[in-house]
């Protein structure tokens, strides 16, 4: 399949054109995966453990979002993304593009007013059940092309997208004891981390002396538990909306190491080598293991995924929250949009993702009706 | 099936407050096949042979061969006629006074048609505006022609009540084309060109009879290669904007402004005629309102429109840059068309002024005009302005006129001066 704009080739179920940008939106339909009708061997190439339907406990990608309006005139945009009213350039969907899977998850990824292109981004999935039910399941993946590579837009996108194939399905309890579950979790974050690496490097040109690369972070709530992996300078936070916010992540990067042998965090974070980072994605990545954490929840809050285009205005977990209570809304895409509009107003140096998933404790079960499906908490069902 | 395409060349950078955006539009044609082929109706060909008494013996005689090698180049199943003019239009082939007015070709009706040629004789004056009607008439008495193309030979002016052309011209705009040929030296270029340029045709001299039938071949081989039988070139500017002009420069300069029919508010329709195998230049200008340092905006899609199927499309765009090295190149492109264009004018203007025996003017335009033939490499208009003038200074555009000029070389050089030519290209965007 082909891009209706530019004519480039498109990956299987794209929303919009990861070269010119054009949205693709309902007139691409995901194609259905046929199988593969092989004379001899019946089950073809496909591997034996692949399953035949989709397992319930699939999430769903989130809806593909309509062309959005002029934002000039409020006109309708052309297919060559132009407003057939005005004539206003509408922002390509990849330098800017939102995505909600449930009402309690959405995210931001935005170019930034200093940037030229958009090397960031997000891939998110969510169940219908609210966050911080027992059963409730969000997935927040943000990567961050680096900008001194080749295409970094292209892979960082791939990445992110790859990575949330892996993410489909719930996190493994393993056999039953912590260690083993944690074992099999960081397992599986890292298959995720390599299937987002694999995917770089399947976009990269191999004569490219100067390959894509790109950050990883990945945050996962099921339940009250979240679950981060991290590889790089983009990061999790959990802002609670009373108790102490904190930093999840731990980044992989010079200004890091200082902050570890001491050095003030402003100093560190404003240093000539605060943006370098000391591990990352791509073909020339020497390490690919994420480094991996977990939390459980006791209140209700904002689950936070973002790259350094938000952190760099407010790396501090206090004053992120601070900018989270100015917003005060409890929709995660008006919250996204304010915290992007916030570090754009600041300045808007890198470019800007924000991903939250709204854990709400508060909420009266009688309200959201019964489920008989719900899963008690902890004894979560797993494809192993 | 017939392909097109569209190409853009502009500088799409504007400065700090700027509003007008220049752009050339290449809009190929590939594939046409012949007239009258595409299935979506047939082609009809008449051709009008100026019959009046001033046609000399051996102009008639050229008249007649090269009539009758142009009805070689229709291709079989072409409708046809052929119309004998001087005071009044007379059907000489096929000779029927009711019913269809026009037969289609093959063996007998090509012969019956080259006998009836042959039985021209010159008298009476020259009624240009009743030979148009005639055409019209018969064109529309069979309903399967729906691509309709003449060729008209004259040798003289036109002797009618002033207005009675111009009003068969508007009857006949946009339902056939023309292309025109005068015989000789007894004709006004300036008229036979209202012509031409409302039905979208050319117009040529022919000085002497011995070239009347290559002449004839040619026009008629062109018509027979379009085979899109029509199009129009759409333009659409968003809202607040204006077009400031629309024309054709290349192959020939011709300023369709004017001719534009609404589609909606904002897109308007210019004519084209039909299309062979051939590529046409359009620069279009356009003013919008001026907008931010750094914001883009579409300032024109320009298509290629046949009914209403759009089937090329090329984008004009502005973006607002406080770079000056960015906003004050001119595109190539546009800056050759924009001189092509004036060349035109100035030869014409030149001309006229010279009739009218203003020879200051004369002198000054056609100076500016060997100036911008040199300029922008127009080797035809240069050869042909140099038979009128004596250049003193090509570059300064100093110039005398000539004390004595062949009335065929000045005819030539005002026929001539639509014609543009082109620069090698190279894709801005």
């Amino acid at each position: 399949m082909n891009c209706p704009s530019c004519q480039a080739a498109l990956a299987p179920g794209a929303r919009f054109c990861e070269n010119c940008g054009a949205q693709l939106g309902a007139a691409v339909a995901v194609p259905t995966p046929v199988a593969a009708a092989s004379g001899g061997d019946p089950l073809g190439d496909a591997p034996i453990s692949a399953p035949t339907r989709k397992p319930a406990a699939a999430l769903p990608d989130p809806p593909a979002p309509g062309r959005r309006p002029c934002a000039e005139c409020g006109g309708e945009v052309g297919p060559d993304l132009y407003c057939v009213e005005c004539g206003t350039k509408a922002p390509s969907e990849r330098d800017h593009f939102q995505e909600q899977p449930a009402p309690w998850v959405a995210g931001v990824c935005d170019k930034a007013i200093g940037k030229a292109r958009n090397e960031d981004a997000m891939a998110l999935l969510a169940g219908a059940q609210p966050g911080g039910r027992p059963g409730s399941r969000a997935v927040l993946i943000v990567m961050d092309g680096v900008s001194n590579s080749i295409d970094s837009d292209v892979a960082s996108l791939a990445g992110a997208r790859a990575a949330r194939e892996v993410l489909r399905m719930p996190l493994p309890a393993g056999m039953g004891t912590p260690d083993s579950r944690d074992a099999a979790v960081r397992k599986v974050l890292g298959d995720a981390a390599a299937a987002a690496n694999t995917a770089i490097v399947a976009v990269t040109d191999p004569d490219s002396t100067n390959p894509a690369s790109a950050t990883f972070t990945a945050a996962v709530l099921e339940g009250r538990r979240i679950t981060w992996a991290n590889i790089g300078d983009s990061r999790s936070y959990w802002l609670p909306d009373a108790g102490t916010p904190v930093q999840l992540s731990v980044d992989d990067s010079v200004a890091q190491a200082q902050m570890a042998a001491g050095v003030a965090r402003e100093v560190a974070e404003t240093g000539p080598q605060a943006h370098a980072i000391t591990k990352w994605l791509g073909r020339d990545s020497e390490d690919q293991t994420p480094t991996v954490g977990s939390l459980e929840v006791q209140e209700s809050g904002w689950l936070l995924a973002c790259s350094d285009g938000l952190w760099n205005y407010a790396s501090e977990p206090e004053a992120l929250a601070a900018q989270v209570r100015a917003a005060a809304t409890d929709d995660p895409l008006a919250l996204a949009l304010a915290l992007v509009a916030f570090a754009n107003g600041a300045g808007g140096h890198d470019n800007i993702t924000a991903a939250l998933a709204r854990v709400d404790l508060a909420v009266d079960p009688a309200a959201l009706g019964h489920n008989d499906h719900t899963p008690t908490p902890g004894g979560e069902p797993t494809d192993g | 099936m017939a392909e097109f395409s569209a190409a853009v060349y502009q500088n799409e950078f504007l400065p700090d407050g700027g509003t007008d955006v220049n752009a050339i539009v290449t809009i190929t044609c590939k594939g046409a096949g012949t007239a009258g082929q595409s299935g979506a109706g047939s082609a009809g060909e008449i051709i009008i042979v100026d019959t009046s008494g001033s046609m000399g013996p051996a102009t008639m005689a050229a008249a007649k061969e090269g009539a009758q090698a142009a009805l070689a180049e229709i291709v079989d199943g072409t409708y046809f006629a052929i119309i004998a003019g001087a005071d009044r239009a007379m059907l000489a082939y096929p000779q029927v006074s009711s019913g269809p007015g026009m037969v289609q070709m093959d063996a007998r009706t090509r012969q019956e048609a080259s006998a009836a040629i042959d039985r021209f004789v010159g008298s009476g004056g020259t009624a240009i505006s009743t030979w148009l009607d005639l055409a019209g008439q018969l064109f529309s008495s069979v309903s399967a022609v729906t691509q309709r193309h003449v060729l008209l030979l004259t040798d003289g002016e036109n002797r009618e009540r002033p207005g009675r052309l111009d009003d068969a011209i508007n009857r006949a705009t946009g339902y056939f084309q023309a292309d025109c040929r005068g015989a000789g030296t007894d004709w006004q270029v300036a008229e036979i060109r209202r012509i031409a340029q409302a039905l979208l045709g050319t117009v040529d001299i022919i000085p002497s009879p011995a070239e009347m039938k290559a002449q004839f071949q040619e026009i008629m081989r062109n018509a027979m290669a379009r085979g899109v039988a029509d199009a129009s070139l759409r333009v659409w500017t968003p809202q607040g904007a204006e077009v400031l002009f629309v024309r054709q420069v290349s192959p020939t300069v011709e300023d369709l402004t004017q001719r534009r029919t609404p589609v909606n508010p904002l897109t308007g329709d210019y004519p084209t005629g039909a299309w062979s195998d051939e590529s046409r230049d359009y620069h279009v200008a356009v003013r919008v309102p001026a907008k931010a340092i750094g914001q883009e905006q579409l300032a024109a899609r320009v298509q290629l429109a046949l009914g209403s199927d759009v089937v090329a499309q090329g984008l004009v765009k502005a973006t607002w840059s406080n770079n000056s090295e960015l906003t004050t190149r001119i595109d190539q492109q546009v800056a050759h068309y924009t001189g092509q264009a004036e060349l035109a004018q100035a030869i014409q203007e030149g001309l006229a002024a010279k009739a009218a025996g203003d020879e200051a003017t004369a002198t000054t335009k056609l100076g500016r005009a060997v100036q911008l033939a040199a300029a922008t490499g127009n080797d035809e208009a240069t050869s042909k302005l140099r038979k009128v003038v004596d250049v003193d200074n090509e570059e300064a555009g100093t110039v005398r006129l000539k004390r004595t000029v062949e009335k065929a070389d000045e005819m030539a050089l005002d026929t001539a001066s639509t014609k543009t030519t082109r620069i090698r290209k190279e894709p801005t965007s």
